[in-house]
């Protein structure tokens, strides 16, 4: 099958290569063959990989490694299309010979052309007619190349429950005959809205329960990323929201490593060890961010704006604490989300104004959305903290640890309350 | 000295629900016992990977789709190795990743070499 000299090196590829390879097979060959035939474009991009670890392990990995997989995938759907003589009917729904279709797609795995199947592939996987949820799980499928037993511990659902979900949002794709295609300019904005919402969402799973024995967790943070930078590098897509949510990520990504201490176990953002923080990523957020100025800043802006002010301070201390609470002013006019409530408020506690900013907070206790969220307990026995309440503070870190879920959340909550009986 | 085939088996369904970045691995682990295998010379031939589709030729000449056995004891592989008998053989089946990452390995020696 393959005509490349059998290398004398141990097979070496890039990281991630199987993983982007499959992403970029799937879009492009979905893209030929329609949405129709994506489970069956899956199956066969997934089996010309188990044949190319079959075959590279024994004789090296041939010169050009992603056309080989690709062109044994291709054959092989081609195959199944022709065994199950839907073959003609799929070339004439796709408008298109044999020929023709490997010259497209040829065509459409050039280096330069790639990113605009992989762009569709985005909106096919982010469209109206899917929940959040489930655009979520196709994306983190389709287009980051996650098995379905890593999407459920990334999503923390079950793999049944994770494999359901999958196949009925490939119905309902198939169901409303999407195409693989880029919005309408008339609809544009909306779409684009919700591949962000997926891709903040992706960011954040990632992002909110990561811990150092799940590295899969940090992998989705940088496949958010590298799905946001996609955009930002097309001209339609790069708009002041792409570039800030860009920012956001960068900026939260830049203190993935720090998150985590020797022992694998959290540590939070004050006790973190800054030199740890990775510079070019604090500066290419920065960048982005001043590339995304717009007259109407998004939250994405706000929240980018935000965590580059802890970014930018050399020691806790050094926190500019009032020009937070000034950024969570704005972020509440845009949305009044009890969770920017509490943020703002430990934010002006932190700046010296804890006596309001504990009015604030208690305020918040009947919140609907805040009930039973630890978080409220852990920012109040903060402001009693730094009110040097110890006993206060104590009760509110107990009653958060009551309620608090993750162990990784409990063993934090665990080292604060002895940190405060000891002192 | 005798050489053996090793046939590789295990559930190709298995092996379809690994992640990309998982066969990214599997093939990077393989790869390197190969490669020992080789360096050190008990490894003769790293042989093939199978296909997991096939035909079956009977004896009044029909032909049949797909392979004989079952989709759990298909032959997903072999290679052919050199050793000083069954338990020298067997302890090498042990050390692959193949073993270690949940497939079955059937060890058989030649039958040129029964003579030895």
């Amino acid at each position: 099958m393959t005509s490349e000299p059998p290398a004398n090196e141990p097979p070496q590829l890039v990281e991630h290569f199987f993983r982007h390879e499959s992403a970029k097979l799937v879009a492009v060959l979905t893209r030929a063959f329609g949405v129709r035939h994506l489970d069956l474009v899956e199956d066969k991009v997934q089996e010309a990989m188990m044949a190319a670890v079959e075959t590279w392990s024994r004789r090296g990995t041939p010169k050009h490694p992603g056309g080989w997989i690709y062109r044994v995938a291709r054959n092989r759907v081609l195959d199944t299309l022709r065994r199950e003589k839907i073959h003609r009917r799929a070339l004439a729904l796709a408008q298109q010979t044999e020929a023709g279709i490997e010259a497209l797609v040829d065509d459409w795995l050039a280096d330069d052309r790639l990113p605009d199947s992989l762009l569709r592939m985005m909106f096919v996987c982010c469209h109206p007619a899917l929940d959040r949820r489930s655009q979520l799980a196709l994306t983190l499928k389709i287009l980051c190349g996650f098995s379905l037993a890593e999407i459920a511990r990334g999503l923390l659902m079950s793999v049944e429950a994770t494999k359901k979900r999958v196949q009925r949002a490939k119905k309902t794709l198939e169901q409303h005959q999407i195409r693989v295609e880029l919005p309408e300019a008339t609809e544009l904005q909306e779409r684009l809205a919700a591949v962000h919402q997926v891709l903040y969402l992706m960011f954040n799973e990632g992002y909110s329960t990561s811990q150092g024995h799940e590295p899969l967790r940090d992998d989705i943070c940088e496949e958010a990323a590298r799905l946001c930078h996609l955009l930002c590098e097309h001209e339609a897509f790069s708009t002041p929201d792409s570039r800030a949510l860009l920012a956001l990520m960068l900026a939260h990504a830049a203190r993935l490593d720090a998150r985590v201490d020797a022992d694998g176990a959290a540590v939070l953002l004050a006790a973190q060890d800054r030199s740890r923080w990775s510079q070019p990523m604090i500066a290419m957020a920065e960048r982005w961010l001043l590339r995304s100025k717009t007259e109407a800043p998004s939250r994405f802006h706000l929240e980018a704006a935000i965590a580059l002010v802890h970014c930018r301070a050399p020691r806790v201390e050094a926190t500019d604490w009032r020009l937070i609470v000034k950024f969570y002013d704005r972020l509440l006019a845009l949305h009044a989300s009890p969770l920017y409530a509490l943020n703002r408020a430990v934010a002006r506690g932190e700046a010296g104004d804890v006596e309001s900013a504990m009015t604030e907070l208690e305020a918040l206790r009947d919140h609907r959305e805040l009930r039973g969220y630890f978080l409220l307990d852990c920012a109040i026995g903060r402001l009693h903290e730094l009110a040097e309440n110890p006993t206060a503070a104590a009760a509110a870190y107990s009653a958060a640890r009551a309620i608090a879920r993750a162990p990784h959340e409990q063993a934090l909550l665990e080292k604060k309350l002895r940190r405060l009986s000891s002192s | 000295m005798a050489k053996f085939m090793f046939l590789m088996r295990g559930d190709c369904t298995q092996a379809a629900e690994m992640s990309p970045e998982q066969k990214q691995q599997t093939m990077q682990e393989y790869g390197a016992w190969f490669q020992d295998g080789m360096q050190a010379g008990w490894l003769l031939d790293t042989g093939n990977g199978l296909d997991a589709d096939g035909r079956v030729v009977h004896p009044d000449q029909t032909v049949t789709d797909g392979p004989f056995a079952e989709s759990k004891e298909l032959v997903g592989g072999y290679m052919l190795v050199e050793a000083a008998d069954y338990d020298t053989a067997v302890e090498l089946v042990k050390g692959s990743p193949m073993v270690k990452g949940g497939s079955t390995i059937e060890v058989r020696k030649l039958a040129e070499n029964a003579m030895e």
